[in-house]
C-alpha cells in the first residue's frame, strides 16, 4: 500500500474558525486560534495510505481481496460511473487529544475547543493532500476522480469501516476502526474516490448542500457549482473537499 | 537542439502489449517490438531514443515478480535502441530511461533514501553497462526521490570508470497545474537543488501539455546555466470509451514546442500521446526556428528547503538564520532530546518563523548522545514543519551526512574550519549532496587575532574547496567572532575581517552574534548595536535569536537603514507604535490596547469583562472590588454568575458561539482562583455533585468536557469518569459520590443505544438519580424512550437543567 503522509506548514485559521463555529462571531480574539493551530503543528503526527482498485459498477463492488460491496444509494450513485477506486485513509494522531483533554483540566477550555477544530481543519488537509496525490495519478491517465466520499456521509453506513480500512492495511498508520465502528485515533479520515471516464458527469451533489442538519453552525453557503461543473470546481479549490466533514450529519461523526 | 522521441507504452500497447503484462520484459521477449518503435523514431526526426526502461528498477518489478531481472532487462533495452540505431540513423544517441518508483520517500511515505537510491543504482549500472549515453530520470514527482535517483546515476557513471563526457544525466520533474510537483517544488527550486549534486541537463516531461509547460521551463531558464530537456504530452489526456485520447494532433504540436525552445529548451520531445508523427512535427518546427539567445544567468549563492529558495549575498537583503534549536546551554530542550520529544524543537522552529528567521540553524549537540539519529529526526520534523531552509550545525561527519542526505532541499552547512580533518569529511559531503558550505577561518587550535591572518586562512580553505569541485557561489564565509575579553580590539578585527572578505572574495558572510560580548552585562543590547556595525561591514547573514528584541530591532533598523526595506515598510510595521521617549534600542513593545473596565459599578465592571471573555483584566478587577471591601459571594453571585447568565443567553440566541461562552467560562475561573488566592476560606458555591460519562463504547469526549467545564464554574462538583465508560463504572460513581444528577452522552448512532443500557443499570441498581442525557445524536424523544430524566441540547441547556433541578431539591 503506498503512504504518503502529508506535511503541515500551515494550518488553515479559518477553517479552524468554521469548524469552532466562530463563522458568525465577532470580535473573537485570534490569539486563541492561533494558539490552537501552533498546538497542532507541535502534535500532528500526520499520517496516510491508499490503494487503487478495480470497481464493478454493476454489482457495486470494489475489486480487492476480499471484494468488498457498497451500499447505500447516494454512495452507488456515487461510484456509478467509475471503473476504479481509490480507497484512503489518514490520520493525525492520538496525541492531540491527550492535549485538549489535559487543557480542558487545566481550565483552558477555549485553547481546547479550537484545538479539536484545529485537528480536525488538519486531517482534512492531509487528507486533501492524498486526494491531490490521487487526483494527479487518475488525471495522467486520463479519468475524472470523483470528489473524496466517506463512511457516515448521506447514507453510507459507518459499519463499512473494518473492511474499508481492512482493503487499504490502515493498521500501517496506527489507524483503527473500534468495535462501534469508530476510528481511532478520533481525528481520522477513510474515504473513497471514485474514477470515472473523462467524458462522465457526476450528479451527487457534494460537501453542506447535501446535508439534513440545516442550522449547523459550521455549514457553508450552497456552493455555485452547478452539477455539470462540479469536477472543475474541485481542481480549482482543494478546499472544498474538505466541507463535507465540516458537518455534523444526523447520527455521523463530526470529525 | 537536439530531439528526442515520443511516448513508448502507448505504442506498445498499439503493438500488442496486454494490460497486466510488464512492458519492459517485451526487451527481453519481444525484441523486435521495441526495435520497431525505436526505428519508427528515428525515421521521424529524433537525435536520442530513450530506451523502454521506464518501469525498470528493482521496485516496480515487484510488481510482475521481476525483480531479479533488472539488470538482464535494462542491458537488453539498450542493445535494443542501439541496434535500432546502427540499422537506420548511426549519429543518433540512447538515453537510458528510469521513472518514478511510485513511493514516497521518509518522511512524506516509508521509504529510506537509501532503498531508492538502491533499487536506482542497480537500474543505473545496468544501463550504463548496456552502454547508455544519458541516463534520463524521468517524471519525477518528488525531489527527494529526484535527488537519491541522482546520486544514483553519478555514482553508477563513476564506477564505471565514465565522466560526463561519455554519459549525461538528465533530471526531468513533472509539474502540476500549480507549476509545482505533488510535493510542492517549484521548477527553479528543483533546478537549484539538481545543479548543485550535479546533474548535467535538467528539465521537464509528462503531465502537462506544451502550453502551460512553457512558463516553467522560462522559470528553470532563470536560474541556471544549464542545457534544459522538454518532452511535454500531446495535452491532458482523457479517457472516453476506453481508449486513452489526447486532444493536440501532430500537427498541431510542432508549433507548440517553439515557445518552449524560445524559453531556453535545446533537447525536445514528447511523452504521453505523442507518436512518430508528432516527433516529426516537432523536429520539422524546431529547425526551421532560430531559437532565441538564452540570457547567461550569474551564479548566486542559493539555498533551499523543498518548496523555498532563498538568494544570500551582498546583492540582496540580509537574512536571519534562527539560532535557537541547540540545546547547548539549554538545559530543557537538552533532558528533552534524551527523552526522545521534539516538540520543543518543533516549537522553536515555529516561533523563530514567526519572528523573522529566514533559515533555521539546527543543532543536536547534546552530551553524552550519538547525533546521528537525533539529527535525523530533527531533519524529519522539521522538512514536514517549515518551508524555511536548514543550515546544518554539527561537527559530527556521520550526523552531518545523514542530515543531508534525508534533507530535501539544498541546505547550508555549519561549517568547515582549516583542519585537515574538518576539510577531508565535510567537504566531499557538501559536494554530494549539493549542500551550501560555511567556512570558518581557524585550524588546529589557531585562532587567527588579525583580520589579515583570518582572511588568509580563509583563503586556503576556499582553495581546499575548489579542488573538491565546489564553486564561489557554494561557499559561504564565517569572520570569526572572539569576544571582547579577548582583547579590545576583536570586535574590530571582526568586523575589519568583514570588510575584507567583502573586497576579497564577495561571498556571503554568517556570523553569530552573541560570543562578542560574554561576560559583559548589557548583553542583547551590546549584541545589538554590534549586529548594527557588522552589517554596515558586509556581514549578510547574522546568526541570532530573532525572538530577542533588542537584537531583532538592530537587525530591522540596519536592513532599513542600508535600504533593503522599500519605504522603511518594514520597521514602520514592527516599530512605528513604539512609545519614543522610553530608551532607545532596549524597550518593549507596548502591545495591543488593553480593553478598559472603568465603570463606577465594580460589579458591572466584572460582568463586562467576563461577557467579553479578558481573562488577564479579570484579576484586577476583582482584586480591587476585594480590597474595597466587597462580598466575596456577591462577587460571585452578582457578578460572575450573572455574567454567565447574560453569555448563556446570548448563546442561546445565536449572538454568542461556543468558544466564547467558553472564554467567559475561563474568565470566570479566573476570577474564582483570584477570590481563593486572597480568602481562601471564602465561601464557595457548592450546588452539588454531578457525575458525567461518554457512553461505553463511544470515543468522543469534547462535549462532554463542554458541559463539564460550564457545569463546573457555575458551582457544581463533577466527578468526570471520562469516554467509552461502562454502566457499571457509572453506578458506582453515583453511589460513591452520592450524586444527585449524572449527565450522560453519546455522540453517535452507534453507540447511541448504551444510553438506553445505562439509563437502565442506573434503574436496576435502584438509584433515584436524575439522569440528564445529550449529544449530537440525541434528541428528547430519544432520551424519553431511553427513560431518561432530562434532555439538555447543548452544554448551556444543560446547565439550566441542572440549576432548575438542584432548586427545587432544595425546596
Amino acid at each position: 500500500m503506498p503512504i504518503y503522509n502529508g506535511m503541515l506548514p500551515a494550518i488553515d485559521k479559518a477553517e479552524v474558525k468554521r469548524y469552532a463555529g466562530l463563522r458568525h462571531a465577532e470580535d473573537f480574539p485570534q490569539n486563541y486560534v492561533d494558539e490552537a493551530c501552533k498546538e497542532i503543528q507541535l502534535l500532528a503526527t500526520p499520517k496516510g495510505v491508499y490503494q487503487e482498485y478495480d470497481y464493478d459498477a454493476k454489482t457495486k463492488t470494489i475489486l480487492s481481496n476480499p471484494p468488498l460491496k457498497i451500499e447505500g444509494s447516494i454512495i452507488e450513485k456515487h461510484l456509478e460511473k467509475s471503473t476504479k477506486v481509490y480507497v484512503l485513509g489518514v490520520t493525525v494522531g492520538e496525541d492531540v487529544e491527550i492535549r485538549s483533554e489535559q487543557l480542558f483540566k487545566q481550565g483552558n477550555y477555549t485553547v481546547g475547543l479550537l484545538l479539536d477544530a484545529a485537528a480536525t481543519t488538519a486531517v482534512e488537509q492531509v487528507a486533501d493532500q492524498v486526494n491531490e496525490v490521487i487526483n494527479t495519478i487518475a488525471k495522467k491517465q486520463g479519468y475524472k476522480p470523483t470528489w473524496r466520499f466517506s463512511p457516515g456521509y448521506g447514507n453510507w453506513p459507518l459499519e463499512i469501516q473494518p473492511q474499508l480500512a481492512n482493503i487499504i492495511k490502515t493498521e500501517l498508520i496506527g489507524l483503527q476502526v473500534t468495535e462501534n465502528y469508530l476510528l481511532f485515533p478520533r481525528k481520522s479520515v477513510t474515504a473513497i474516490i471514485g474514477l470515472m471516464p473523462a467524458n462522465e458527469d457526476l450528479k451527487t451533489k457534494r460537501g453542506c448542500t447535501s446535508c439534513s442538519q440545516q442550522d449547523c453552525a459550521s455549514r457553508k453557503l450552497p456552493e455555485k457549482a452547478t452539477t455539470n461543473d462540479q469536477n472543475k470546481a474541485e481542481e480549482d479549490s482543494s478546499k472544498t473537499t474538505a466541507d463535507v466533514s465540516g458537518i455534523a450529519m444526523k447520527g455521523q461523526p463530526t470529525e | 537542439m537536439y530531439i528526442f522521441d515520443g511516448a513508448m507504452g502507448t505504442m506498445l500497447q498499439a503493438a500488442g502489449l496486454e494490460e497486466g503484462y510488464c512492458p519492459e520484459l517485451f526487451n527481453v521477449e519481444r525484441p523486435e517490438v521495441v526495435k520497431n518503435i525505436h526505428a519508427q523514431y528515428l525515421q521521424h526526426g529524433s537525435d536520442i531514443i530513450t530506451t523502454n526502461t521506464f518501469g525498470a528498477c528493482g521496485l516496480k518489478l515487484e510488481d510482475y515478480d521481476l525483480q531479479d531481472r533488472v539488470r538482464e532487462i535494462n542491458i537488453a533495452a539498450v542493445k535494443v535502441a542501439k541496434e535500432a540505431i546502427a540499422e537506420v540513423k548511426p549519429s543518433a544517441r540512447v538515453a537510458g530511461s528510469m521513472g518514478p518508483t511510485g513511493r514516497f520517500l521518509q518522511p512524506l511515505g516509508n521509504m529510506s533514501f537509501d532503498d531508492i537510491y538502491d533499487t536506482y543504482r542497480e537500474q543505473a549500472d545496468a544501463l550504463i553497462e548496456g552502454g547508455a549515453d544519458f541516463i534520463i530520470i524521468e517524471t519525477i514527482i518528488d525531489v527527494q526521490e529526484m535527488r537519491a535517483a541522482l546520486l544514483a546515476s553519478l555514482d553508477a557513471r563513476e564506477a564505471a570508470g565514465k565522466t560526463k563526457e561519455d554519459v549525461q544525466i538528465i533530471c526531468q520533474f513533472s509539474f502540476s497545474e500549480d507549476g509545482r510537483t505533488i510535493t510542492g517544488t517549484p521548477p527553479a527550486v528543483a533546478t537549484a537543488i539538481v545543479e548543485a549534486i550535479g546533474a548535467d541537463i535538467i528539465g521537464i516531461n509528462c503531465s502537462l501539455g506544451p502550453e502551460q509547460i512553457t512558463p516553467l521551463i522560462e522559470e528553470i531558464a532563470s536560474v541556471t546555466n544549464l542545457p534544459i530537456s522538454c518532452q511535454p504530452n500531446a495535452g491532458m489526456p482523457q479517457l472516453i470509451n476506453k481508449q486513452t485520447v489526447f486532444p493536440l494532433t501532430a500537427e498541431e504540436m510542432g508549433p507548440l514546442m517553439l515557445p518552449i525552445v524560445d524559453a531556453g529548451a535545446s533537447y525536445v520531445g514528447g511523452c504521453c500521446g505523442t507518436t512518430p508523427a508528432h516527433i516529426q512535427s516537432i523536429s520539422d518546427a524546431v529547425k526551421a526556428h532560430t531559437p532565441k539567445e538564452r540570457a547567461h544567468i550569474e551564479p548566486k549563492t542559493i539555498i533551499t528547503s523543498r518548496t523555498r529558495l532563498l538568494e544570500l549575498g551582498h546583492n540582496t537583503k540580509p537574512l536571519i538564520i534562527g539560532e535557537r534549536i541547540n540545546p547547548t546551554g539549554r538545559k530543557v530542550l537538552a533532558q528533552e532530546l534524551r527523552d526522545g520529544s521534539f516538540i520543543r524543537v518543533k516549537r522553536d522552529a515555529l516561533d523563530q518563523v514567526e519572528a523573522g528567521a529566514d533559515i533555521l540553524d539546527v543543532n543536536m549537540g547534546v552530551a553524552g548522545m550519538d547525533q546521528t539519529p537525533l539529527m535525523e529526526r530533527a531533519i524529519f520534523e522539521l522538512s514536514m514543519l517549515v518551508e524555511t531552509p536548514l543550515s546544518i550545525d554539527t561537527l559530527d561527519p556521520a550526523a552531518m551526512e545523514v542530515a543531508l542526505k534525508n534533507y530535501p532541499g539544498r541546505a547550508l552547512i555549519n561549517s568547515v574550519n582549516g583542519e585537515e580533518e574538518s576539510i577531508t569529511q565535510v567537504m566531499p559531503l557538501a559536494k554530494r549532496y549539493g549542500a551550501a558550505l560555511l567556512c570558518l577561518p581557524i585550524s588546529s587550535g589557531d585562532l587567527p587575532e588579525k583580520a589579515e591572518d583570518r582572511v588568509a586562512l580563509a583563503e586556503s580553505i576556499v582553495n581546499r574547496a575548489y579542488g573538491y569541485g565546489l564553486q564561489p557561489h557554494d561557499l559561504l564565509l564565517d569572520p570569526l567572532v572572539l569576544t571582547l575579553a579577548s582583547g579590545e580590539d576583536s570586535a574590530r578585527q571582526t568586523l575589519r575581517t568583514l570588510q575584507l572578505y567583502k573586497e576579497k572574495f564577495g561571498f556571503p558572510t554568517v556570523m553569530g552574534l552573541s560570543n562578542i560580548s560574554f561576560g559583559m552585562p548589557q548583553r542583547p543590547y551590546l549584541n545589538g548595536q554590534f549586529l548594527t556595525m557588522a552589517l554596515a561591514c558586509g556581514l549578510t547573514t547574522p546568526i541570532m535569536n530573532p525572538l530577542n528584541y533588542p537584537a531583532k530591532k538592530a537587525f530591522v533598523s540596519s536592513t532599513t537603514l542600508l535600504g533593503w526595506d522599500p519605504g522603511s515598510a518594514q520597521f514602520i510595521k514592527e516599530y512605528g507604535y513604539e512609545d519614543e521617549s522610553s530608551a532607545p534600542g532596549n524597550s518593549a513593545p507596548k502591545g495591543p490596547e488593553k480593553k478598559s473596565f472603568d465603570s463606577n459599578d465594580p460589579l458591572a465592571n466584572i460582568r463586562a469583562c467576563v461577557e467579553q471573555g479578558e481573562k488577564e483584566a479579570i484579576v484586577e478587577l476583582v482584586k480591587k472590588a476585594l480590597a474595597d471591601g466587597m462580598d466575596p459571594l456577591d462577587i460571585t453571585k452578582k457578578g460572575l454568575s450573572e455574567a454567565m447568565n447574560v453569555v448563556g443567553d446570548k448563546f442561546g440566541s445565536g449572538k454568542l458561539f461556543l468558544p466564547q461562552v467558553m472564554l467567559a467560562a475561563e474568565t470566570m475561573q479566573a476570577a474564582f482562583n483570584t477570590i481563593k488566592e486572597i480568602i481562601p476560606a471564602s465561601e464557595s458555591l457548592d450546588k452539588g455533585t454531578v457525575v458525567v460519562a461518554t457512553v461505553k463504547g463511544d470515543i468522543h469526549d469534547l462535549g462532554k468536557n463542554i458541559v463539564a467545564a460550564l457545569l463546573e464554574n457555575n458551582g457544581y462538583k463533577i466527578v468526570d469518569l471520562g469516554k467509552d465508560v461502562d454502566p457499571e463504572v457509572i453506578v458506582q460513581a453515583i453511589k460513591d459520590n452520592k450524586a444527585a444528577l449524572v449527565g450522560i452522552c453519546s455522540l453517535m448512532t452507534t453507540t447511541m443505544p448504551q444510553i438506553d443500557n445505562t439509563v437502565a443499570a442506573i434503574r436496576a441498581a435502584g438509584l433515584k438519580t436524575k439522569i440528564m442525557v445529550g449529544g449530537a445524536v440525541v434528541s428528547q424523544d430519544y432520551a424519553d424512550q431511553a427513560g431518561a430524566d432530562i434532555y439538555a441540547k447543548d452544554g448551556i441547556a444543560a446547565v439550566n437543567h441542572a440549576n432548575d433541578f438542584f432548586e427545587t431539591l432544595e425546596k
